[in-house]
């Protein structure tokens, strides 16, 4: 089991568990204390090092260490207000910039002090996730502008090219460095699926994304044959999952049940990818009954888990606007389910 | 089809802003009708994006710059359109909700629903059912039309509806909702008069939905 949480929900999570409070919590990893996903009995602990740790800061306004203006946004539900952090601040937006420009340094040693505590403490019991997501694509858009990368991809590749080399370069020295610590796996990905389809055609991805990410896996598992790879995109990605078996990943995140079906993945896939993921929350978690909730947790276990094979969450940062009873049902359901109750016939 | 016209068909298809607008001057010296060079350069073109969009041929970098080059050129129409009291296929107020500041999609929206001859009103992001009222009032439109990305801001298309009613102004528009988490049984609930999946669809519901003049 695997679960990350917004702020917000982590506050609700950590009231009813008596855990007191914390700092803001990143779900991404970078930061935290573990004592909630500890507590919950998560077998996963993510560390990250790069540009996604720049989400969720706790300021109105603020421009990260990469240059990119950022505006926290407040949302209601009810079960009370929350913020999202907003990119509104693009320092690469005019050509220009992108020749001088300079990203921060993925050498600086404070980047890996807490990838350091937590495989010193944890290793032994837990799975250890050095997270490098918004990999290329995401911190590229951030970097240009989204509309400017996606018409740059279109129109003028080589420059293209250039800006999304920024963050590969980066990304793949901290994914580097981390796998030589000892992780167990590392966690890349950008979004490249939309609800429906592909965000860019998968020619596009191909041109641009397959030979990086080839090179951004080989390296890692030159360093170490063992270290498991995890790519994450939401959406509909089915025309490029043959392509990223090809360049040897392991783990495919996060399974948007709504885009994807997860029992399809399984009859196709199966084989060769594990899966990490795929509990919805665009309907059910929020929207859904307990009954609900608990038939699909039962559902992912007799067909995407089958024979194992599965990391099993929610496909996102679970938002604020999900009951806690949803929420336990869940987590429950995921840790408390016997083999018995998945034979057919049994309710 | 007129040579002129035709590359500006194509230049649309490739987004190329550079030659449509070159061409729409050149096709504008020439004495072409105005009319004419939207319907069959511009509005044509984008069908055309619409239909490879669905088909699976065309995502969204393509249908971006070939919307982007539409817009340059329409830009340099508007002019010529005014002086023959060209009258557009009917006007959008178009918005993201309060509290979302994602606009890809509207984008997307409001450019396929520009090239399909409709005027277009862009609150923006973050709106609030306020402005989406004084919108109503100010501009007239036949449509309204809301975009969310998130579950967690979609619920303010609700209250954006419900608010319009109390404002006594619901009953002049249409209402059309769209976005990653909303679905048709969603915006039958919340009272709106249609929803679609993706931007090219967009068109033909808003097309379905005016009264043409």
């Amino acid at each position: 089991m695997q679960v990350s949480f917004t702020p917000e929900f982590a506050t609700r999570v950590r009231k009813e568990l008596n855990l007191g409070t914390d700092k803001i919590h990143n779900p991404h990893g970078g930061g935290n204390t573990y004592e909630l996903e500890r507590a919950l009995g998560e077998d996963l602990l993510l560390t990250s090092v790069g540009w996604a740790n720049s989400y969720y800061q706790d300021a109105k306004q603020y421009v990260d260490e990469w240059g990119i203006g950022w505006r926290s946004t407040e949302y209601n539900t009810s079960f009370g207000t929350g913020s999202y952090t907003e990119i509104v601040g693009h320092p690469l937006a005019e050509d220009s910039a992108i020749t001088t420009y300079q990203a921060p340094n993925p050498d600086r040693p404070e980047l890996y002090a807490e990838a350091d505590w937590v495989l010193r403490t944890f290793k032994d019991e837990y799975f250890i996730v050095g997270v490098t997501v918004t990999t290329i694509f995401e911190t590229a858009w951030a970097l240009r502008g989204y509309e400017r990368m996606l018409s740059d991809l279109a129109l003028n590749p080589d420059l293209a090219e250039q800006i999304l080399d920024i963050p590969y370069r980066y990304h793949l020295t901290a994914a580097k460095k981390l796998t030589q610590m000892g992780v167990d796996m590392i966690w890349t990905g950008d979004d490249v699926g939309a609800q429906n389809a592909m965000l860019i055609s998968p020619k596009m991805w191909r041109y641009f994304f397959k030979p990086r990410m080839a090179n951004f896996i080989a390296e890692l598992k030159a360093i170490n044959p063992q270290v498991k790879v995890a790519y994450h995109s939401d959406g509909n990605i089915y025309p490029i999952i043959p392509d990223l078996i090809e360049i040897g990943l392991d783990v495919l995140n996060p399974i948007q049940p709504a885009s994807m079906d997860p029992a399809r993945l399984k009859r196709e896939y199966g084989d060769k990818l594990c899966f990490w993921g795929s509990v919805d929350e665009q309907h059910t978690l929020p929207f859904g009954s307990v009954a609900d909730v608990r038939s699909e947790v039962l559902q992912r276990l007799q067909t995407i888990g089958k024979n194992g094979g599965l990391i099993l969450g929610p496909t996102h940062h679970v938002q604020l606007d999900t009951p806690m009873d949803n929420f336990w049902t869940m987590v429950n359901g995921i840790t408390q389910t016997s083999y018995a109750e998945l034979e057919p016939g049994s309710s | 089809m007129e040579p002129l016209i035709q590359e500006i068909y194509t230049a649309v298809m490739e987004g190329k802003n550079t030659i449509v607008q070159e061409k729409v001057q050149a096709s504008l010296a020439a004495g072409i009708p105005a009319t004419s060079i939207l319907n069959e350069g511009m509005i044509a073109a984008m069908t055309e994006v619409g239909r490879l969009f669905e088909d699976g041929e065309y995502f969204v970098p393509e249908m971006l710059i070939s919307a982007r080059a539409m817009q340059t050129g329409l830009v340099l129409l508007k002019p010529a359109l005014k002086e023959v009291d060209f009258k557009s296929r009917g006007r959008v107020v178009i918005g993201t909700v309060k509290g979302d500041l994602h606009d890809i999609g509207k984008n997307l929206v409001a450019m396929m629903l520009e090239g399909a001859g409709f005027e277009i009103v862009d609150l923006g992001t973050d709106v609030t059912p306020e402005k989406f009222a004084a919108a109503i009032r100010e501009n007239d439109p036949q449509i309204v039309a809301m975009s969310a990305l998130l579950t967690t801001t979609m619920l303010s298309m609700e209250s954006t509806v419900n608010f319009l009613k109390e404002a006594g102004v619901r009953d002049q528009v249409k209402i059309i909702v769209g976005g990653a988490p909303v679905t048709e049984d969603y915006a039958r609930q919340i009272g709106a008069d249609g929803f679609s999946r993706d931007a090219s669809r967009a068109v033909a519901l808003a097309k379905s939905l005016v009264v043409p003049n």
